[in-house]
């Protein structure tokens, strides 16, 4: 009878004690003892709730880490940029996905939440700081963006008010959606079309409006729908297959919530940021839009509005991307019979 | 050894086939299929719409958003099941072609109260009214002159076959 007592006792002992060790010793002792490189637990929680934890990581350069990502309460999704290419996609509550990252150069690097899980969704963020094992002390230096430099330099507000001016209140863009589809037709069609507007570079830093402007003062016959659809041809004219798609994606992860899948403004989250959200698919709003201050906006944020800043996240060539992207929500799918 | 046909057989038969026919006649007064565009919003910790009344037949297009956190739409029944991210918008396509109703879920944990996130889909036969009275009634009346015909003749051969005196 004693002896059967201390069995029990011990079987006890084992499922009290001995379960809960070998769990926890398997996740913080033998696990890193058997992994080759450093691993790090992330918990993913909504922000209110602190988001990631730990929302900071040091590594050094040449160091190999595996992060481990756990949702903890509703589905987020994880990627790491700028220029890592790692899109963890969604991870529901109770599951983990791992990836296992080395860096070559000092860098700092964000991990952010891909998928909108609260009103704070956008501040879920976190960040590896990847340092010279030399120095470690020395917080590596953020490029410089030469575009918004530029932008600087030239005076021009990045964060100026969303109204139109009011000279070009007259057009009447808003009776309909000019068409990138019917453009191509209007310009094959014999338009002249100033050399201007068929620079690329000459269109990243100006608006429609000044494009319409000199396409009117070439062609003063035409009608303008004609001339406004050549211009919806001219500015969906810059974009790759692939590098659409890539803005697609981003668009769809990260600014669909507010603005709109259809870049409406109307998204679902639209309610919760400070400042309506601006509608892309509005003609009248992209008309006075420059291609690289909305490519500025994107990167720095909108100082006020509830506008987030993504140049932690994209690099300029994904930008960019989502830039193109944003006037096919304006002006349409670009046609794809010849590129140029 | 032939199989005749009785009088009660031929008189349930065709009141059987009376009842074909009624369901075999093109249902014109039936609802033909339409297309119906149903738009569920989910949210935590419901679906908005929580019911959808379709006819059997018709082409069902739901809209599918979701306006807080990730939710998914599991449908009982049809079986099939459609991730939404809020932001993206999902269409599903399906034709309505089981009558019943049928539970749609939420097919991601979406928080505390997601295994309450329930609505129905509620598909009708889709049978008109006056069909369904005439195949109801000609079975009726055929089963019972079936009965009635049927004991007739039973009785009779327990007449004729009865040579045991009875106690």
């Amino acid at each position: 009878m004693k002896q059967r007592e201390l069995l029990a006792l011990f079987a006890l002992g084992l499922i009290l004690l001995g379960l809960p060790l070998a769990v926890l010793g398997y996740q913080y002792w033998l696990r890193p003892a058997l992994s080759p490189n450093r691993i790090i637990d992330i918990a993913a929680r909504v922000p209110e709730q602190a988001g990631f934890a730990p929302d900071a990581i040091r590594v050094a350069v040449g160091e190999t880490v595996t992060l481990r990502f756990a949702s903890m309460d509703v589905t987020h999704g994880v990627a790491i940029g700028p220029g890592l290419g790692v899109d963890l996609g969604p991870i529901d509550p109770g599951q983990v996905k791992e990836i296992t990252l080395s860096f070559d150069h000092p860098g700092i690097y964000t991990y952010y939440c891909t998928t909108w899980c609260s009103p704070d969704h956008w501040r879920m963020r976190g960040t590896i700081q990847v340092s010279d094992p030399a120095n470690p002390d020395v917080v590596p230096a953020a490029q410089p963006d030469r575009v918004i430099e530029a932008l600087i330099a030239e005076g021009i507000d990045i964060d100026a008010a969303h109204t139109p001016p009011a000279e070009h209140a007259d057009i009447s863009i808003l009776a309909f959606q000019p068409s990138a589809q019917r453009g191509e037709l209007v310009i094959a069609g014999g338009l002249d079309v100033p050399a201007e507007l068929r620079d690329p570079v000459w269109r990243q830093s100006h608006t429609p409006a000044q494009a319409l402007e000199l396409l009117t003062g070439q062609n003063p016959a035409t009608s303008e729908r004609d001339r406004l659809d050549a211009i919806a041809y001219l500015w969906t004219q810059d974009t790759a297959d692939e590098a659409l798609a890539t803005g697609k994606r981003f668009y769809n992860q990260n600014c669909a919530a507010c603005h709109g899948q259809s870049g409406g403004g109307d998204g679902p989250a639209a309610a919760t940021t400070a400042e309506e959200p601006v509608a892309f698919s509005d003609p009248g709003y992209m008309f006075e839009r420059r291609s690289d201050v909305l490519y500025a906006k994107i990167r720095r944020g909108g100082m006020g509005t509830g506008m987030p800043n993504f140049g932690t996240l994209f690099t300029p060539e994904e930008t960019w991307a989502l830039v193109r992207y944003l006037w096919t929500l304006t002006f349409g799918t670009p046609p794809r019979t010849h590129t140029g | 050894m032939t199989r005749h046909v009785t009088r009660p057989r031929l008189i349930a038969a065709s009141f059987g086939l009376l009842a074909l026919v009624i369901f075999a006649v093109p249902p014109g007064s039936a609802t033909p299929p339409v297309e119906r565009r149903v738009e569920i919003d989910a949210t935590q910790f419901e679906f908005a719409p929580g019911r959808i009344v379709v006819n059997r037949g018709d082409h069902v297009t739901i809209h599918l958003t979701a306006s807080d956190v990730v939710h998914g739409f599991y449908l009982d029944g049809y079986g099939f099941e459609q991730r939404v991210e809020p932001g993206v918008a999902q269409e599903l396509a399906f034709v309505a072609d089981r009558a019943g109703k049928f539970r749609y879920r939420c097919a991601v944990p979406c928080g505390p109260l997601h295994p309450f996130m329930i609505g129905e889909l509620v598909v009708n036969a889709n049978t008109p009214y006056w069909r369904a009275i005439g195949v109801v009634f000609s079975a009726a009346a055929g089963m019972l002159i079936f009965l009635w015909q049927a004991g007739k003749t039973e009785s009779l051969e327990e007449n004729t076959h009865e040579t045991q005196p009875r106690f």
